[in-house]
């Protein structure tokens, strides 16, 4: 009886089970869509170059390349690694001094205590706060034409960075955020957990109906929810049942009623020098709405009256008659639940190897793409919830796997029967995001502060931009001192104008839910690495580094390799030693010959440019307060800087 | 617009040879034997330039579009679509069956009057097409302008309604027209972005979001135009950087990128080189299309470009620069046509009207009156008209009823009105000379042929050869289109 009605609710799962059927004329009971089966603890399959396995991952995919009788790639350089895994791990590049040790290291334990100390450090839930972020559609504004300011956003964030650096698992993790004040004694830091779903946006535009922009809000919730932890696209059953899965228009309303049965509330947060903070949190009304379905997600048209509950086609919901976001939460969370863990392993995989083995990680439905190794994400999801749902487990075993330390050098001979590199011959080689590209500029300009949390900053923007908030309310201003050089996960999150460096590097629109950020190449990102004031100043600072000038000029000591004679007097005869020392400062490796000498025939061709035309490349060297002559040198060495600081490899991580 | 295309081209192939632009692109792949591979990869390859151009599912009849927006919601009854029988009944109160269930931002249902227009129609053009007598200049384009007085929006406020227009939602992170259309087609200019903006007036309410590329990569974002000063953010060289030091460092940039690319092989690193050198084209292209000491005294004046506000005040922001700019931009927007940007969008704030609705219509209307119909006719002169769409859109019209909202004084404007308003579109294929749909007598209700902003949209991709129901993106599990899970191509509209 109940898979009658399972199936005449949903012709969507119908449809997929009869072709799943059709397709493999197989003769027997329907089979579920491969995600709606909860996942088994795949046996590690046996592979025949046992040496080169690592971990279980490692069987899983070399099983897979030996059927195609594929060889994995070599394992990437240890500089390439140790790049890799910190770009991955903290969104920082190894320090020369770093990239050094680990490179002479020869004990074997040395990429695991590596990758321990990456896991330990504070940078890690900055880094992996930010993809959760993106999920959380994070911002600083309320949205829509007003848009103004919500002061204590950030309050939300510093518990998400806060939260991935202690591990909190991932089940808590679900829960405090989604019904943290429903926990018995909740803390106040349960509570902050919940801003997860006070990130919707608000219209306080004049003669806005805001019960419309209420509802808004709360089918926002519901679509968040099911993609960020379900993986499906429960949004598209907003208006209609949705077309492919199991997911009926009712039952988007089931959904609907946990989150009307909130309030929103305002709590005193006090932060590390901010004791005025308040904390944007949730709790459950006293006055119980009612929740109907909207016919056609026309909030004004009410259709049947429904109670909180999930999906059907899942696992059941235990829960009592009066079940609320905590009973949601758990159910979310529940081991039987056959998506959240796969969905949250997908993501992880996806971000250490820049493609899900899911490569729809917002969509394990019918309509989303088959996982390319199937065994491995079934095992990887259950070793999660084996291993008390630690995201720092689960990171450590993919990094440390021979899989993740192959070389991504292309390989021709696969370039035709694998082109997008599904079955992991090679690591894959991509570009870094919007702000990691922004923070590694910093570093390497000696500019970059480090400090962790707090409240977003206004980087440098123009006027034009600045002007666009004078149809609304919002003012921005440009931060200055120290904090306009911070990471850029704390750049202010203008909804309706967003920071323009980030609109060109596809940073998630932070609006909505995101689960995959684009990875375009255009020319005007060409155009901000080259010219956009903060990036220049990077540039000068990294001049301003290979030189080893710390102070103006006037006050340092000359390097060892100044000419006392010669035509030049006191110039920098060979610049080879400061362009080795950028180039490695900021690739994490010595530039091979033939790049040396093109760098030091673009520092020779500036050097002669700019001793005959000093005048016109005198704002280069300001900060530098130079001479003539060693303003030829920094100048020339910024110049040179720029070039690093815009090579392709720069932004990526190979 | 070929020969001028060529002419631009040549002229940059020349800076090329210079070493602006260093090798071209082309033969360095050829050189490293990439070509050959991108090609074997067929259907897998990764697209080297985005915007290199892709075929439409049939036979267009626009190439390009400029697409201009009056953002606050322009009172179709006192410009295009004239109530005689409003003006009897000024003064009186609607039947409440009108207004029953109806939402207002601010009207006071009780104590609403219905307001005549105190502008006087005419008709123009052979055709005989009933416009303001505040709209001369575009008068005389009438026999080129299919004006649609039946379209209706869903949105009631301006920013949801500016996002629908826009990108066909509601919401905010969908891809805008004008990235769709560059996404689907590509743009055939080699300098200058795919998607160009131009804005006057008051700053846009909506901020950047009506421009951007949403889930669609950056690529076919808007890229904003500045009429004055440096013509694109980031595109001057940094203080101190001269032309000659950044070809220094242009060149090994270059040469380093290629080299890296021999060692890994990542046809990423070719696009990589690419958008430099595209890059390098666009800072010489941009001030070039700028400048506009080349353009005649006469076609200078046709735009207006250096006219004054003629006394004119107006309440609601933008000042009397918006004459200049205003006119500049349609100027403009010529001239991306002819350099081959895919689409121009001239995004003009504010008109919403809800008091001193007189005065600040008729400054709006001498703000773009002129320059509008210069640019049809110029386009028109050209040669350029039947292949570039040019639209005119807003994102909801003006209420019959006089908004007498609490702490007005007296009223003296209209509230927003989405139940039917005006839009038209010229060349590129439309047939021109043309009323489509009507309205009641009063304006209230649409009595024949409702457009929807989904049906527009699908016009719109028509034209350029595109099944609006084809061309689609999937995010999130779920293909999106521009007209979302509607849309009809209003046939009549096509010449």
């Amino acid at each position: 009886m109940k898979f009658l009605l399972i199936v005449l609710c949903l012709p969507g799962l119908l449809t997929t089970i009869m072709a799943a059927s059709a397709g493999k004329d197989i003769v027997g009971p329907p089979t579920l869509h491969w995600s709606f089966v909860p996942p088994k603890h795949s046996p590690i399959p046996k592979v025949k170059n046992q040496r080169w396995a690592r971990n279980p991952i490692d069987a899983f995919v070399l099983a897979r390349l030996e059927k195609e009788h594929i060889k994995p790639s070599p394992p990437a350089e240890r500089a390439t690694l140790i790049r890799r895994v910190s770009l991955d791990l903290v969104g920082l590049p190894p320090t020369p001094e770093e990239v050094q040790a680990f490179v002479k290291e020869d004990r074997p334990e040395a990429y695991d205590e590596l990758v321990d100390r990456l896991l330990s450090s504070p940078h890690f839930g900055e880094r992996w706060g930010r993809h959760w972020l993106d999920l959380a559609r994070y911002g600083d504004t309320e949205g829509y034409q007003i848009d103004r300011e919500r002061p204590y956003a950030y309050v939300y964030r510093n518990w998400v960075i806060d939260a991935i650096n202690r591990d909190l698992p991932f089940d808590k993790f679900t829960i405090e955020q989604l019904a943290g004040d429903l926990l018995p004694n909740a803390t106040l830091d349960q509570k902050i957990a919940t801003g997860f779903h006070r990130n919707t946006l608000m219209n306080y535009e004049d003669g806005v109906d805001r019960e419309e922009f209420r509802c808004k809000a709360k089918v926002d919730r519901v679509a968040t929810t099911g993609t960020a932890w379900l993986g499906l696209t429960v949004g598209c059953a907003e208006c209609h049942s949705h077309k492919y899965d199991p997911i009926s228009q009712r039952e988007f309303y089931q959904l609907y009623a946990f989150f009307n049965r909130t309030e929103e509330l305002d709590l005193p947060a006090p932060q590390p020098k901010d004791k005025e903070a308040r904390a944007q949190t949730f709790i459950e009304s006293t006055n119980q709405a009612k929740t109907c379905i909207h016919l056609r997600g026309d909030f004004l048209r009410k259709g049947d009256q429904v109670t909180p509950g999930v999906l059907s086609a899942l696992h059941p919901f235990k829960s009592s008659t009066a079940s609320n976001r905590l009973d949601l939460a758990r159910w979310l969370v529940d081991p039987a639940n056959p998506l959240t863990s796969r969905v949250t392993v997908n993501r992880i995989w996806q971000h250490l190897f820049g493609r899900g083995l899911v490569n729809t990680p917002d969509d394990f439905g019918v309509r989303g793409e088959a996982p390319s190794h199937p065994e491995l994400l079934d095992w990887l999801a259950t070793e999660f919830i084996a291993r008390g749902w630690s995201c720092k487990a689960m990171i450590k075993s993919m990094v440390t796997s021979a899989t993740y330390r192959q070389s991504s050098h292309s390989r021709p001979e696969l370039m035709e029967s694998d082109p997008l590199n599904v079955l992991l011959a090679r690591q894959n080689r991509f570009r870094l995001e919007a702000e990691i590209i922004r923070d590694l500029n910093l570093w390497a300009g000696g500019l970059l502060n480090t400090e962790i949390g707090g409240p977003s900053f206004r980087p440098v923007t123009p006027d034009d931009f600045k002007k666009l908030g004078s149809a609304g309310t919002f003012i921005w201003v440009d931060t200055d001192g120290p904090a306009k050089y911070r990471r850029g996960l704390y750049v202010f999150a203008q909804r309706t104008a967003p920071y323009p460096v980030w609109l060109t590097f596809d940073q998630a629109d932070p609006s909505e839910v995101c689960a995959r950020r684009e990875c375009s190449t255009t020319p005007l990102q060409a155009l901000t690495l080259l010219n956009n004031p903060v990036f220049a100043e990077c540039a000068q600072g990294l001049g301003r580094r290979m030189l080893g000038m710390k102070q103006p000029c006037s006050s340092r000591p000359k390097p060892a390799h100044y000419s006392p004679s010669g035509k030049d007097q006191s110039r920098l005869t060979s610049a080879a030693t400061e362009i080795e020392r950028g180039f490695e400062l900021c690739l994490a490796r010595k530039p091979t010959n033939e790049e040396l000498v093109r760098l030091e025939k673009l520092y020779e061709d500036e050097w002669q440019l700019v001793s005959k035309h000093p005048g016109p490349a005198a704002k280069l060297t300001e900060e530098a307060r130079c001479d003539d002559k060693e303003a030829a040198e920094t100048a020339s060495l910024t110049a040179v800087a720029q070039v690093i600081l815009n090579l392709d490899e720069f932004i990526n991580r190979e | 617009m070929n020969e001028i295309v060529q002419l631009t081209r040549r002229d940059f192939l020349v800076s090329t040879a210079r070493g602006v632009g260093g090798l071209a692109f082309a033969s360095l792949l050829e050189a490293d034997g990439l070509l050959a591979a991108q090609t074997k990869k067929g259907a897998h390859s990764m697209p080297v330039d985005p915007l290199a151009a892709k075929p439409p599912h049939f036979a267009p009849k626009a190439k390009q579009c400029i697409f201009l927006y009056m953002e606050g919601g322009v009172s179709q009854l006192d410009l295009f679509d004239a109530k005689p029988k409003l003006n009897e009944l000024n003064g009186q109160k609607l039947p409440e069956s009108l207004t029953k269930n109806i939402r207002f931002a601010f009207i006071q249902k009780e104590s609403a009057t219905l307001l005549g227009s105190p502008h006087k129609f005419r008709r123009y053009g052979q055709c005989g097409m009933e416009l303001s007598e505040m709209l001369p200049h575009l008068g005389s384009c009438a026999d080129d302008i299919a004006l649609i007085r039946s379209t209706h929006t869903e949105a009631f406020n301006h920013h949801p309604g500016e996002l629908l227009m826009y990108t066909g939602a509601q919401t905010l992170g969908r891809p805008s027209v004008g990235s769709w259309i560059t996404y689907a087609l590509g743009s055939p200019s080699q300098n200058l972005p795919g998607y160009v903006v131009l804005t006057a007036g008051r700053a846009a309410s909506g901020g950047n979001t009506m421009f951007g590329s949403g889930f669609l990569p950056s690529t076919y974002q808007g890229v904003k135009l500045r009429s004055q000063g440096e013509p694109v953010q980031d595109l001057n060289n940094p203080p101190g950087m001269t032309a000659e030091m950044r070809h220094y460092g242009l060149d090994t940039l270059r040469d380093l990128n290629k080299m890296r690319l021999k060692v890994v092989g990542d046809p990423e690193i070719a696009s990589r080189i690419a958008s430099y050198e595209l890059a390098a084209r666009m800072q010489l292209a941009a001030p070039e299309l700028t400048d506009l000491s080349g353009e005649a005294k006469e076609t200078l004046e046709a735009y207006g470009v250096d006219r004054d506000a003629g006394g004119l005040k107006t309440q609601r922001g933008g000042g009397p620069e918006a004459f200049q700019t205003f006119s500049r931009n349609c100027l403009l927007a010529r001239r991306m046509v002819e350099r081959g940007v895919r689409f121009v969008n001239i995004h003009h704030a504010s008109w919403d009207h809800h008091n001193d609705l007189d005065a600040d219509l008729l400054f709006n209307c001498r703000v773009v009156d002129q320059p509008v119909a210069a640019l049809l006719m110029d386009l028109k002169q050209r040669g350029l008209l039947d292949s570039t769409l040019v639209v005119w859109a807003s994102e909801f019209g003006r209420t019959p009823l006089g908004d007498n909202r609490p702490g007005f004084a007296s009223v003296t404007g209209r509230d927003h009105h989405p139940f039917a308003f005006t839009v038209w579109m010229a060349g590129g294929g439309v047939k021109g000379g043309q009323i489509i749909g009507a309205t009641d007598e009063i304006g209230w209700n649409i009595v024949k042929d409702p457009v929807h902003i989904n049906d527009f949209h699908a016009t719109i991709l028509h034209l350029f050869g595109l099944d609006h129901s084809r061309l689609t993106y999937r995010f999130r599990g779920r293909d999106f289109r521009l007209t979302d899970v509607a849309g009809k191509v209003v046939e009549q509209a096509i010449g």
